[in-house]
């Protein structure tokens, strides 16, 4: 599936000192269906950028086109541009002649439900990524192994048993598995689709502690349905509704004086 | 667990007299189901003795077949099955399995509808159909243009035939070598050799006559296709989003995605997908018949006629008697038992499969 590219022609399209990602006029759609309208906003690096809304409002859709998973759906479409610094062609990833594959390895992703390559060890599923990107040396393979799961926090759980596959694990343990593969390529920016949906709330407490590490090494980009996960964890929050960008701005603010009287009736649990 | 009517807590009489006149049918069905397959076994092995008092387990062993002389053996047609499937796996589990895949990721939705329903819709012709078809279009091709076309490139004096050679002795040296440990055998390094040379060599050698043991294989090559497409399209469809996508998000090309998702995960489905196109190519009797050629003698070209397990039953019940329809019946316990030990071997693989991808 070719997305559709309507990216109007800007002459200066560099990423601004400082940014991680930024999104210029970002909309989605599935078929005629407009799921994410109009996005504009900017993440800091380091930052940990939370995406807040009620089911439904594009959230997921709109972090999904920023690694272009979104267009391998069947009919789905994409217009507008998403700047990462470095990701080639001045920068934009929906530039003509990006690849998506190089841009995913950039922007890595932790899906809602924990999933692990069923055919894979532990070990395997971490080193998948790296081996895509051709590294095969086996001592290489062995520490990056290692760092990353140190680095998810599932080191020592698991350091016993690289061979066992990776689904024979919990579905916290998974997860942190996921979040694992995810970090082995090094990606600048991490996606996280609601990480901790699946999941009970000890494996939760775990994984967000792991995101506040996380934010010296990575940008992170996490979609939640839970306010107070997000008041956790984030320093930046964004609230989704109907496919539009109500809000954005420090956590603290759009949690203690929101400007807008949706922001408010949705985090005073009015709806949603 | 069949008795749980009585244990379970129906508060209504009538649901549980329901229940129970439910239950008593299943348990006759699925009774009738067993009787069937004992009573047919029990009724093969009953016409069968004769040959086994007669002839034995060398049954298996005796390389001929001549029922003037009464000399009954199965190997011609225990090879026969077993190659003429071989050949048809080997050339159809590709296909098939390439058309699944195109299915599940190439092709556009509506195509791939379209298609599955012709690969389906392959699945329900006759097999007497494919027969004609084999007898009257790829016999005439086979002898005219590939048989030829093979004979030139892998035929005896080739490069092909004396690099197969080479390769099956070094296969098969290790096993030599291991039989001579345990002094079970006097074949040399030189005889090995020089018996793998002869089969390399045999491979496609003789006149091109069309009809014979490879085209046999390529028409039930043909008719397990569909049957091995459908399962397998099936099998990928199994394959979960978020295990495509995990591999997508990683950075993986379309290929790699395919590999590291698809058919890693669904290996032992695909497996056994193909094992249910072998069950059902070792099976077939209709269109082989028509063209295997029925020359009751193991073959040593993939060009000579050949005969099956189920087409030497197909050609000769009509005027069988005595020893001569006894050792038929065999030949049917034996085809019974081929089925089985195939089956089993596959049901052993795929949960060695299973086993290594999930617990």
């Amino acid at each position: 599936m070719e997305p559709t590219l309507e990216s109007p022609v800007s002459p200066k399209l560099s990423v601004s000192d400082g940014s991680a990602l930024e999104t210029k006029r970002l909309s989605a759609w599935f078929g005629d269906h407009h799921v994410v309208k109009d996005i504009s906003l900017v993440v800091q690096k380091n930052d940990v950028f939370s995406l807040i809304g009620p089911s439904g409002c594009g959230k997921s859709t709109f972090i999904r086109c920023l690694n272009r998973l979104h267009e391998e759906t069947d009919g789905a479409s994409v217009s507008g541009e998403v700047l990462i610094p470095g990701a080639g062609r001045r920068d934009n990833i929906y530039a003509s002649g990006v690849d998506p594959v190089s841009i995913r390895r950039r922007v890595g992703m932790v899906f809602q439900k924990p999933n692990p390559f069923p055919g894979l060890s532990i070990f395997d599923n971490v080193a998948a990524g790296l081996r895509l990107a051709g590294v095969m040396r086996r001592n290489i393979l062995d520490e990056v192994v290692e760092m990353s799961l140190i680095q998810a926090a599932l080191w020592t759980e698991v350091k016993d048993k690289l061979k066992k596959p990776g689904t024979s694990l919990s579905g916290g343990q998974q997860q942190r598995l996921c979040i694992a593969r995810a970090l082995a390529v090094k990606p600048q920016i991490l996606l996280m689709d609601e990480p901790t949906s699946a999941l009970d709330p000890i494996s939760t407490a775990r994984i967000e502690e792991l995101v506040m590490k996380l934010r010296n090494d990575v940008t992170v980009l996490i979609v939640t349905h839970n306010m107070q996960q997000a008041a956790r964890i984030s320093n930046q929050t964004a609230f989704f509704l109907m496919g539009e960008l109500v809000e954005v701005g420090p956590t603290k603010s759009i949690f203690t004086k929101p400007k807008d009287t949706r922001t408010e009736q949705y985090i005073t649990g009015r709806f949603g | 667990m069949n008795r749980s009517p009585k244990g379970s807590t129906n508060l209504s009489g009538r649901a549980n007299i329901g229940d129970r006149v439910f239950y008593a049918g299943l348990r006759a069905v699925s009774w009738t189901t067993i009787l069937l397959f004992v009573g047919m076994l029990i009724f093969i092995a009953d016409l069968s003795w004769i040959a086994i008092k007669e002839t034995g387990w060398k049954f298996w062993t005796i390389d001929d077949w001549n029922p003037p002389m009464e000399i009954f053996g199965a190997a011609p047609f225990i090879v026969g099955t077993l190659a003429s499937s071989a050949i048809a796996v080997m050339i159809s589990a590709p296909i098939s399995i390439g058309t699944a895949l195109f299915l599940r990721e190439i092709a556009p939705r509506k195509l791939a509808g379209i298609v599955a329903f012709l690969v389906e819709l392959l699945a329900a012709i006759p097999s007497v159909v494919y027969g004609l078809w084999g007898v009257f279009v790829l016999a005439p091709v086979m002898r005219d243009h590939i048989q030829p076309f093979l004979a030139t490139w892998f035929g005896p004096e080739t490069y092909f035939a004396a690099a197969l050679a080479h390769v099956l002795t070094g296969i098969a040296y290790p096993f030599l070598l291991l039989a001579d440990a345990f002094g079970m055998t006097s074949v040399t390094l030189v005889s090995l050799s020089a018996k793998m040379m002869m089969f390399s060599q045999g491979l496609f050698n003789g006149p091109p006559l069309g009809l014979g043991l490879l085209t046999s294989g390529l028409v039930l090559a043909i008719m397990i296709t569909p049957t091995v497409t459908a399962l397998s399209r099936e099998v990928l469809l199994t394959v979960p989003d978020s295990v495509r996508e995990a591999a997508l998000g990683l950075g993986a090309t379309r290929w790699e995605m395919i590999r590291l998702a698809l058919l890693k995960t669904g290996r032992a489905g695909l497996i056994g997908a193909v094992i249910l196109g072998l069950g059902r190519a070792i099976g077939e009797t209709m269109a082989v018949t028509m063209v295997i050629g029925n020359r009751n003698a193991i073959p040593s070209s993939l060009f000579e006629p050949a005969q099956t397990m189920a087409s030497v039953i197909a050609n000769e019940y009509n005027e069988a008697d005595g020893l001569h329809l006894s050792s038929l019946a065999f030949v049917g316990l034996s085809l019974f038992i081929v089925s089985l030990i195939v089956n089993l071997l596959a049901r052993t693989l795929v949960r060695y499969l299973e086993r290594g991808s999930r617990a």
